[in-house]
């Protein structure tokens, strides 16, 4: 195919090609052609680490640079209420090319670590800043709840006093100690003459903490903790931690140092009060001032950073796009091979041979961007080495190439499946799918996908949901078919279509167990309506599809088979024609092309008219090889079946080891005949390479040109591998003919199960409803109750389950029996550098 | 009336559909592509027919039912 178009067909052809590129232009010319995403760059200097490569410390600087960038990120969107990062669209673009585009990634450079060091001054306050709140926070909490432990004690004291001073009945005294009992010094002292150790500690640790205590002073201690409702946030990490309030009351400093040893060592804070009521209200009064003063000098610093960030959020797409673009460059710049001397940088890679004109326009432009005079010069190089498959597919096509590439890379310049996937991919879905209803509702589903193509793919798809946008033209493909299939089975949701005079009648008037009628027509489109809801349905449906299956499934893999022609014309391997495509063809034919040729003919003879019964084609065939040459007249199909079916057998039978001997004696003879011509010892020579700059090539051996060499894999001639390999490939083709024709068989067990199991979903739930006899209002209620079930169940059982389920049978049709056939998928993908692939790689 | 000539009949339709549509389709990037995909739609949609038509041509069993109600 020397077309002028590129096809799917087969994959492009591809060059390789080495450039000499002036190292001013270098940076430059790599730019331009990542732009262009149609060249592979080869690693030239394989031998070398990482770290002998000439630009790896230009690499450790960028990869700085886009830490520095990930860092701005996250700080970006941890900021709340949320900045916007302005798109890349709307920024003016970054110099990446072009003799000024060093100094702009210098000044970037500096930038970057300028706003980096910024904003970690700003964090640092930030956080101590933070850190200060939240241990007055602490303190006030405590200042507040202590107040309450205390107004509690001091409540349940007064009491006391009361009852002792009773006899007295003086209210003055009452008021007396309610009004000193809360001042310093004496009355204080004498109120509690314990003292206490107050603070601050986690709630979980909270059980722990007093049962420590218990045992550690033995009980001699009053304990009083109240919850912190509101939890604490930590500045740096933002983790919450939940606080209690504790305050301790025990005699003596012994024990109190005890206690503040203990709350210390399990992460407690501390913190002093007075045990007077004023004194306290004072430092609550403090503290709060102190907090309103660090929070309004936070609330600026938050603005001044939020500020800082939203410069930085202005220009982050860019920059990092920039940054992300140059890495790209440089670690391109690794691969190539450096000459001193004339100060030249040689690339060498695949490129398709359709678009050398481009890449060389491309590499003029990179000359004028870069500003000099000299560009980079292409040469093409002639090779054995295998280049990488291209297939230059579209949003359609993409879809279908990928189902087949997860099979196997199509080998360099083999027929391509992918393009024949388009139609027998959606087509052998829908045989096992058919529904006009369940086709209807894919296709509407796939067609608004494609409706909504563009702001779909802009906002960004449900990782879940992304699988079936990327296969939207498929699945409007598979929806399309399963219309047809399922006009041709006659089912919409389970129900009939009766557009045209059926081919049967019921008779009048009559009921029990009644026969049909036939009309004498034949329905002319589909299943003939009457079928529907008949008895012996099944039987009818089981006999047709089954057939149909194996009709199918020989079409298909007569037509796979066939596809191996293209191949070995193109390989020139005429041999493998005669050797294995024809008889592999006869094999086949003499076998399952006989047995559809009589499914056929049998449904072509009126049965009626004839005097023998139908014979049963599995049985023929069963017997065709048990008894060879007899055939049971009261079962024959035609006249000299018996002699047609021992010369089918007979045929088959030679193909065994006309597949199996031919091609190794054939590979043996001119083997033997090269040898006897005495080339035996040069075969490495005969084969070598011719390089087309070959003087180029003696000037300068170690540049480049050697790696083309380098790579020269001769394989002895191995009689014993040679048979190996055939004799495994033939039984294979012959057991594989039987299994794979079976394996179509998927598509009439698949085709009933959908059709059963959307007939057993109507009749259990919207046939109910329509029968039910209930009131209007009932009725109407239960309708609506059931046909949501009903609709629930035809999406997410029958059109999703089921529809996954033929999806993967189709595939495994498609990989299995027919690439089985003839895709030899011995290839690797062409992964040019381009930048349209890198976003989403970071991904 | 209805015989295996009408199946012949409608495979040559569709094969002289298949063939003015090979020439037909315009030259581009995709005309393998339309081609190919317009033949194989051909064939496909014909197999099915032809095979649901053949099934249906001289049947073996007529449908039977237990459940008509004496008015059908």
């Amino acid at each position: 195919m020397s077309s002028n178009y590129p096809s799917l067909f087969r994959s492009e052809e591809m060059s390789l090609v080495q450039l000499y590129i002036p190292s001013e232009v270098a940076h430059d010319t790599i730019s331009e052609l990542a732009e262009m995403g149609n060249f592979q760059f080869k690693d030239l200097n394989p031998s070398l680490t990482t770290f002998q490569r000439s630009f790896t410390p230009r690499l450790r600087a960028l990869a700085e640079s886009s830490r520095r960038l990930r860092l701005f990120r996250t700080q970006i969107t941890s900021l709340s209420p949320p900045l916007g990062i302005t798109p890349l669209s709307a920024v003016p673009p970054f110099t990446t090319v072009g003799p000024r585009a060093q100094n702009a990634y210098d000044e970037l450079e500096g930038k970057l670590k300028e706003h980096e060091r910024r904003l970690a001054d700003m964090n640092r306050s930030w956080e101590e800043l933070g850190k200060r709140k939240s241990e007055l926070e602490e303190k006030r909490w405590v200042l507040r709840e202590t107040a309450g432990f205390f107004n509690e004690a001091e409540h349940r004291h007064t009491e006391i006093r009361t009852s002792f001073d009773d006899g007295d009945g003086t209210a003055p005294l009452l008021e007396h100690a309610a009004e000193y009992g809360t001042l310093p010094g004496e009355t204080g002292l004498s109120g509690f003459d314990l003292e206490f150790v107050s603070g601050t500690i986690e709630r979980s640790r909270m059980p722990t903490f007093e049962r420590i205590l218990w045992r550690v002073l033995r009980g001699n201690l009053y304990m009083n903790y109240s919850e912190i409702e509101e939890p604490f946030v930590d500045p740096t990490s933002g983790k919450e931690t939940h606080k209690d309030v504790f305050i301790i009351f025990a005699h003596g400093s012994d024990l109190l140092a005890k206690i503040r040893k203990v709350a210390e060592s399990m992460g407690g804070t501390l913190y002093n009060i007075d045990s007077s009521q004023d004194k306290r209200s004072d430092a609550l009064r403090e503290v709060t001032a102190r907090l309103e003063d660090v929070d309004t000098v936070l609330y600026n610093m938050g603005q001044t950073r939020r500020v800082e960030l939203s410069k930085i959020a202005e220009m982050l797409e860019a920059w990092t796009d920039a940054v992300r673009r140059e890495e790209e460059i440089f670690k391109t710049l690794n691969l190539l091979s450096y000459d001193q001397g004339r100060k030249t940088l040689v690339a060498e890679g695949w490129c398709p041979t359709r678009d050398i004109t481009a890449i060389q326009l491309g590499l003029r432009r990179a000359m004028d961007t870069a500003g000099t005079s000299v560009p980079a010069i292409l040469s093409e190089l002639r090779t054995h080495q295998t280049p990488p498959t291209f297939h230059r597919t579209n949003k359609f096509t993409e879809g279908f190439q990928t189902l087949i590439d997860s099979y196997g890379i199509a080998t360099y310049q083999e027929v391509n499946p992918g393009l024949y996937a388009v139609i027998t991919f959606p087509f052998l879905f829908a045989v096992m799918f058919g529904d006009i209803g369940h086709g209807i509702l894919m296709f509407m589903t796939a067609a608004a996908m494609i409706f909504w193509e563009k702001p779909i793919a802009k906002g960004g798809v449900n990782e879940n949901l992304e699988t079936f946008f990327f296969g939207r033209y498929l699945i409007v493909l598979m929806g399309i078919f399963s219309i047809y299939t399922g006009a041709m089975y006659n089912d919409i949701f389970s129900k009939t279509l009766h557009l045209f005079q059926s081919g049967w009648e019921w008779p009048s008037n009559s009921t029990g167990l009644v026969t049909a009628e036939s009309t004498g027509h034949v329905y002319p489109f589909g299943m003939d309506p009457l079928w529907h809801g008949a008895d012996n349905a099944l039987i009818f449906n089981n006999s047709y599809k089954m057939k149909m299956s194996i009709i199918l499934g020989v079409i298909h893999m007569t037509f796979a088979i066939c596809l191996q022609v293209p191949n070995h014309l193109h390989f020139k391997k005429y041999m493998n024609i005669y050797a294995e495509f024809i008889p592999q063809m006869i094999f086949f034919h003499s076998i399952f092309g006989y047995l559809v040729i009589c499914i056929i003919y049998k449904w072509s003879i009126d049965w009626a008219q004839s005097a023998t019964g139908p014979p049963g084609l599995l049985n023929m065939l069963i017997y065709m090889f048990l008894s060879p040459g007899n055939v049971d007249p009261s079962v024959q199909l035609y006249r000299g079946q018996a002699f047609v079916q021992t010369l089918l057998l007979l045929l088959a039978l030679v193909c065994v080891p006309w597949m199996l001997a031919l091609k190794p004696y054939l590979l043996w003879k001119e083997h033997s005949k090269i040898k006897a011509q005495g080339y035996q010892g040069l075969n490495g020579q005969e084969n070598g390479r011719h390089s087309t700059s070959e003087p180029l090539e003696e000037e300068e051996e170690e540049v480049g040109m050697a790696v083309a060499e380098s790579t020269d894999d001769e394989h002895p001639f191995e009689m014993g591998d040679i048979i190996v390999h055939q004799v495994i490939h033939t039984i294979e083709f012959c057991l594989g003919c039987i299994s794979n024709t079976a394996s179509y068989l998927r598509l009439w067990a698949l085709s009933l199960a959908h059709a059963q199991l959307s007939e057993v979903l109507w009749s259990m739930t919207l046939d109910l409803a329509f029968e039910s006899e209930s009131g209007i209002v009932v009725r109407g209620l239960f309708l609506f109750v059931m046909f949501a079930m009903w609709f629930g169940g035809t999406v997410g059982i029958l059109c999703v389950m089921e529809g996954l389920s033929a999806f993967l049978h189709a595939l495994r049709l498609h990989w299995v029996e027919a690439n089985g056939k003839h895709y030899m998928a011995g290839g690797y993908p062409f992964m040019p550098l381009s930048f349209a692939t890198l976003g989403n790689e970071e991904d | 009336m209805s015989s295996f000539f009408h199946v012949v009949l409608v495979g040559i339709i569709i094969a002289a559909m298949g063939a003015v549509g090979w020439f037909v389709l315009p030259k581009g990037k995709s005309q393998t592509l339309l081609r190919s995909s317009l033949l194989l739609t051909l064939t496909c949609c014909y197999l099915m027919w032809a095979i649901t038509y053949l099934a249906q041509l001289h049947p073996i069993i007529s449908p039977r039912r237990s459940d008509l109600r004496a008015e059908y």
